[in-house]
């Protein structure tokens, strides 16, 4: 999307909470503190490492042992990105800080390397009435999902619930391209500054690209009848511990 | 003769081929003979109840879901695609 200066003008009194500041929120947090939205909240708790860079396009190598959020506000500002602020939450996303969090913001960005934190996300982005962008990358492969405030669908239509067992995708075995995770990224932001300006047109898509094509689908999904987030029969009304117990995956 | 569009996670039962050939008059037939061809790649497509809950199956841009499910009738120019769950970045 281009955007115009009234756009522009309008980005300064929006916000945006970027969960992950990794291969996909370092791309999305750049476009968006460049496209001039005023308030980016990072999330994340964890340190630059050197296996990290290739793909994590705020940091270089004399920020490794730094803190993520250190080294990519550091990086905004050297970009010229100048937004009225930048907040650090040093945490994980977690079920005692999800629903505040999402509720702070105007949209979330997820960018987890785990379901249990995309699920969290989720489930309290809906609770919150928050739209959220989904985004997830391995390998060659990468998904964008964009959910409305209200959800239907939501990524719980799509997915349902935590993957458990041995049929679980095997994430150790994974590894993660830069130049996928950097389009993925694009793609994130993208939608992210359309629901901050409120065009609800891309609600619903999910973008599936495949790097080894070089093919990208996008598909608009339907509601899940009897989602367990969104729909009439919802058995979802808090976030518990309990509900995301699943093992984290290793990509 | 379907083209099956395989995700990056199933590539391994697939010899790392990104889009196989199956036969089948439904994607449940399609899963049978892909299975024969590709074996394990049916436990990871599916379980007692039909698709696992993190996978979704799509014949060209439609969710079998809201087709006829795993009876969804093919034809022979159709293009099944697998989209699981992944997380990663």
């Amino acid at each position: 999307m281009s955007i115009s200066s009234p756009e522009r003008d309008a980005l300064q009194f929006k916000s945006a909470l970027v969960v992950g500041v990794g291969g996909l929120g370092c791309p999305v947090a750049l476009a968006l503190a460049e496209a001039g939205v005023g308030r980016i909240v990072l999330c994340d708790d964890d340190w630059v490492d050197t296996t990290n860079l290739h793909r994590q396009i705020l940091f270089a190598e004399a920020d490794v042992g730094s803190h993520k959020l250190d080294a990519a506000e550091r990086a905004l500002y050297r970009a010229g990105a100048r937004p009225h602020s930048i907040e650090l939450v040093r945490s994980r996303f977690l079920p005692e800080n999800a629903r505040e969090l999402s509720r702070s913001v105007d949209v979330v960005i997820e960018g987890a390397d785990n379901f249990a934190t995309k699920f969290l996300c989720a489930d309290a982005c809906f609770l919150e009435r928050r739209a959220v962008i989904h985004g997830a990358a391995v390998r060659l492969s990468a998904t964008v999902l964009s959910v409305a405030p209200e959800g239907a669908p939501c990524y719980r239509c799509l997915f349902e619930d935590l993957p458990t067992g041995a049929s679980a995708p095997n994430c150790a075995e994974a590894g993660v391209l830069g130049p996928v995770v950097g389009l993925a990224g694009a793609i994130m932001a993208d939608r992210a500054l359309s629901a901050l300006l409120g065009d609800r047109s891309a609600f619903g898509s999910l973008v599936s690209y495949d790097g080894k094509t070089d093919r990208a689908r996008e598909v608009s999904l339907l509601a899940r009848a009897h989602c367990a987030l969104c729909s009439s029969e919802s058995s979802i009304h808090e976030i518990t511990y309990q509900r995301y117990t699943a093992p984290s995956c290793a990509a | 003769m379907a083209t099956v569009r395989i995700p990056t996670p199933l590539r391994t039962l697939t010899g790392g081929e990104d889009q196989v050939q199956a036969v089948g008059d439904t994607v449940k037939d399609v899963i049978e003979n892909l299975e024969k061809n590709h074996p394990g790649i049916r436990e990871r497509l599916l379980d007692e109840k039909g698709v696992r809950r993190f996978v979704n199956i799509y014949v060209g841009d439609e969710d079998i879901r809201f087709l006829d499910g795993l009876s969804t009738a093919l034809k022979a120019t159709d293009e099944i695609s697998i989209v699981p769950a992944i997380a990663g970045g």
